[in-house]
């Protein structure tokens, strides 16, 4: 039939200027050839053409550009809000199953021959502390976005500030996992070998840290409108 | 009505159309059309951004469903969004209120 295929160009058109999360990709293209052919259906009962109802239904759902960018802001969000909430579980989560590797197969810590340096203890210490203050950072990034999605904040917006909070929340944490690698490397880099186990989730860390961060990149590029 | 005007009250329109129960995109957009007497003029694809974003807010919940024999997505005030509607009819009708008092009254008498 001769211009059927208009929604279907429309929604290739808009499909193409999308990148994000498929699932959710998947679903708002879905929805949006529903509610096309339902706008196309009743103009079809108000007399026109396929064609012409189709053309129709296409001008009232907007300009594909203008569109995207608002379902490119929603894509951001949601890849934003998932990476997030992975933070915020995935961290904590691989810090205690660090900890607890260590503990099981090392036992306490024995001291360097010779007392650690200051900037080696602080090393440390924000370290340990980061897994929580990062998850903690990301619960309350959610909450808030959460509260600002009432607001008149677009989705570009939020998607924006969730990938900053994401990017910055992953990149201390891979800091932080490097600095006290390169720190006891540099002081003991046998200690760093002594039971494989422990390295083998010293590399289990790593790989979950760089997943993260991948993830992060992907906040910035899915929010970049 | 031009549609930056309506951009503003977007979300509150749309929580009032879901003040009946839960409705599809679609039928969103019909009944905003119906209820301003076809004065609400926006591009329709605005609307399911912005349904997303107030479900995001946790005010609506959507799910996939049966309706009219096809799969759609239907969407329902939470009771959150039951809440935030309440506000914004009050801040309305305070709104128009205030408004009313000064538009409303015809010309004002010349001043001495």
């Amino acid at each position: 039939m001769a211009g059927a295929g208009v929604i279907d160009d429309y929604v290739t058109a808009l499909d193409r200027r999308l990148r994000g999360p498929g699932h959710v990709k998947d679903d708002l293209l879905a929805e949006a050839r529903d509610s096309l052919h339902d706008a196309a259906a009743a103009h079809r009962d108000g007399g026109l053409t396929e064609e012409a109802a189709q053309r129709r239904a296409v001008a009232e759902f907007g300009p594909v550009n203008a569109i995207a960018r608002e379902y490119q802001g929603l894509l951001g969000l949601a890849h934003g809000a998932r990476t997030l909430r992975t933070v915020m579980l995935v961290l904590p989560l691989t810090h205690v199953m660090w900890e607890l590797n260590r503990k099981f197969w090392i036992g306490a810590w024995n001291d360097f021959d010779a007392p650690p340096p200051d900037w080696y203890l602080v090393i440390a210490r924000l370290n340990d502390i980061s897994a929580w203050v990062v998850a903690g950072a990301a619960v309350i990034a959610l909450l808030i976005g959460r509260r600002l999605a009432r607001t008149a904040l677009s989705t570009v917006t939020l998607a924006r500030l969730a990938g900053t909070v994401a990017v910055v929340a992953v990149g201390l944490n891979v800091t932080g996992n490097v600095a006290i690698l390169a720190g006891t490397a540099h002081l003991d880099a046998a200690r760093l070998l002594m039971s494989p186990p422990v390295a083998a989730a010293t590399v289990v860390s790593f790989v979950i840290a760089l997943r993260l961060a991948v993830l992060a990149r992907r906040c910035v590029v899915f929010s970049s409108v | 009505m031009k549609s930056d005007a309506l951009r503003g009250h977007l979300d509150a329109l749309l929580l009032a159309t879901l003040d009946g129960g839960q409705l599809h995109g679609y039928a969103i957009i019909e009944a905003l059309q119906k209820r301003s007497g076809g004065a609400l003029d926006l591009p329709t694809g605005t609307v399911y951004p912005a349904l997303r974003r107030l479900e995001t807010a946790g005010l609506v919940a959507s799910e996939w469903s049966t309706v009219g024999g096809r799969q759609r997505r239907t969407y329902r005030l939470t009771k959150a969004g039951h809440r935030a509607l309440a506000a914004e009819r009050t801040a309305w009708r305070e709104f128009t209120t205030a408004i009313e008092g000064v538009l409303g009254g015809g010309p004002w008498p010349a001043q001495a």
